[in-house]
């Protein structure tokens, strides 16, 4: 039983993580189509950038707060230097350009910083909490947490500002947004700032349990694409949902069955999503473009 | 108030507007009618700012705006009903409005007033999900949101198409409505007659090139014409 609720504390933490690289995909598909594979080195620099922030003695709150401002020029540069300029290109063309702009950050980063591991001290220090036998990091709880604000921010601001509603109507109907006003690129952009700032957040609040290297970003973003068909691409509460769900189907199935199989769950679930509900739990729109 | 000039533009290299000259004055209803694939909607939409020009200029009380991106041309009073209204379907009928005003912050409780008192039944149904609204309601939506962003010149894309009969005149009722409101009107239509009775000048527009224009009562009046577009 304590076993069972340690799994479920350690699934729900990378879980919560899944969702947010799942919510920052979902952000930018829904405002531009484009499926962003280089959302998970958006995670990677945020870690990164903190940590040699840090070491260069920058105190850490301001080093992360640096790191989240970079990563988001990062996230603008993307969009204005290589999707934009390939706008009415096929969603293939722009696929593939999304991953090559995920391997040259890569590289970028391999030569900025370095090819080593690096964490992050603890926000609360590293002595587990104990709750039903289960042994929990208080960084597990800061994850969840900040995880949960910034989920319920972004809802927010999709639900209840004029913003919001903009996002929503250019992701709908790029024309009818241009004839009413809408400055459809700069919500593009603003997507893609977005989407940064969310996997940067997530890179820092989890850096001091998973650690940090230049690649981490890959398997991020494979994780995080599976949590998104799971939940339904384009669905904000099913990026969510797939993400925590991912997660929990990882350590469930790495604690009972063997962790050597832990990444081949991700693979499974999109081939298993394609085959049985290719609109993902949450999804309303067919998927005609994958 | 508009002036267009020597208008050219192109989906690729096909060329499907060759050159053409409208002028629209203040305050007045303008008809630009003309057959399937004449170039009417291509017109408009270059005069929105949503379709590249490849020559010309477009002149709005007395700026050239043939550069200015689509936002710029609805903050300087600019709207459009498009062709098949292209409302947000997955929106609320007032997150439609709401979005009209944009440039306004999303406008006001009395703007938005304004628009249920001319077009009560969006009142009724503001809350609900406007993909769900049927052809005519839909319609209305469609010149209630293009209101909301406050437009001194109005251009409607076949506004009537696909309406029953009694929301036709009913939609033809609105637009002179409008226009004693103050708002000049530029009405594209494929229902000649019905544009020609309700508008001051007409243009006439075939394969890309202006063919015919005038006052409208002339118009309906041209033989030609009449045999071509009315039907007689
Ligand atoms: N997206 C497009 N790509 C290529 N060609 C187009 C496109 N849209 C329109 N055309 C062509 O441009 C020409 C003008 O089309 P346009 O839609 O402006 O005509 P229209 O007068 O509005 O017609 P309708 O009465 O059917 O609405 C037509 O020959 C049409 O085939
Ligand atoms: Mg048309």
């Amino acid at each position: 039983m304590p076993e069972l609720l340690q799994f479920a504390f350690s699934g729900l933490t990378v879980g919560a993580v899944y969702a947010l690289v799942a919510l920052g995909f979902t952000l930018i598909y829904n405002a531009s189509d484009v499926v962003n594979f280089a959302q998970g080195e958006f995670v990677m620099l945020g870690g990164m950038a903190t940590v040699f922030l840090h070491l260069a003695g920058v105190p850490l709150p301001m080093a992360a707060a640096l790191a989240i401002l970079i990563t988001v020029g990062v996230g603008l540069a993307l969009y204005a230097f290589a999707i934009d300029p390939a706008r009415g290109s096929s969603a293939v063309t722009i696929i593939i350009i999304t991953i090559g702009a995920s391997i040259f950050l890569r590289g970028v980063a391999q030569v900025v910083f370095d090819k080593r591991f690096h964490a992050l001290p603890h926000w609360f220090g590293s002595d587990p909490i104990r709750i039903g036998g289960a042994a929990i990091l208080p960084q597990s709880l800061v994850v969840l947490f900040g995880a949960g604000l910034i989920v319920a921010l972004i809802f927010l601001i999709i639900d209840r500002t004029l913003l919001g509603r903009a996002i929503l109507a250019t992701a709908a109907n790029r024309l009818a947004a241009r004839l009413v006003g809408i400055p459809v690129r700069k919500i593009v952009a603003l997507s893609f700032a977005l989407s940064a700032a969310i996997g940067a957040v997530a890179g820092i609040l989890v850096t001091p349990i998973t650690l940090t290297s230049y690649d981490v970003g890959t398997l991020l973003a494979l994780k995080g694409f599976a949590a998104a068909m799971l939940g339904g691409m384009g669905s904000a509460v099913g990026a969510v949902v797939g993400g925590l769900l991912l997660g929990l189907a990882e350590s469930f199935g790495a604690g009972l069955i063997s962790s050597k199989y832990k990444d081949a769950i991700a693979f499974l679930i999109i081939l298993g999503v394609l085959f049985v509900r290719p609109q993902g739990l949450f999804g309303k729109r067919s998927v005609e473009r994958v | 108030m508009l002036e267009i000039r020597d208008l050219r533009s192109a989906y690729g290299r096909i060329e499907v507007l060759h050159g053409l000259d409208l002028d629209v004055q203040r305050n007045e209803i303008v008809c630009l009618i003309g057959g399937n694939g004449a170039g009417k909607t291509t017109l408009l939409r270059a005069i929105s700012g949503v379709q590249p020009v490849t020559g010309g200029s477009i002149t709005f009380e007395g700026q050239d705006i043939t550069g200015l991106p689509a936002e710029k041309r609805v903050a300087l009073g600019i709207a459009q009903v498009p062709e098949g209204r292209q409302i947000f379907g997955g929106l609320t009928v007032e997150d439609n409005l709401n979005l009209g005003g944009w440039l306004n912050g999303g406008g006001t409780q009395k703007e938005r007033d304004d628009i249920y008192a001319l077009f009560p039944i969006l009142h009724e149904k503001r809350a609900l999900q406007a993909g769900g609204l049927s052809g005519g309601q839909q319609q209305m939506l469609a010149i209630g949101r293009a209101l909301m962003s406050r437009p001194r010149l109005l251009l409607l894309d076949e506004p009537s198409m696909g309406l029953a009969p009694v929301l036709v005149e009913q939609v033809f009722g609105v637009i002179e409505n409008l226009q004693q409101r103050g708002i000049t009107i530029l009405l594209v239509e494929q229902n000649a007659a019905a544009a020609l009775a309700k508008s001051n000048r007409g243009f006439v527009i075939e394969t890309g090139d202006i063919t015919h224009s005038g006052a409208s009562s002339d118009l309906i009046g041209d033989p030609k014409l009449r045999e071509a577009y009315l039907g007689q």
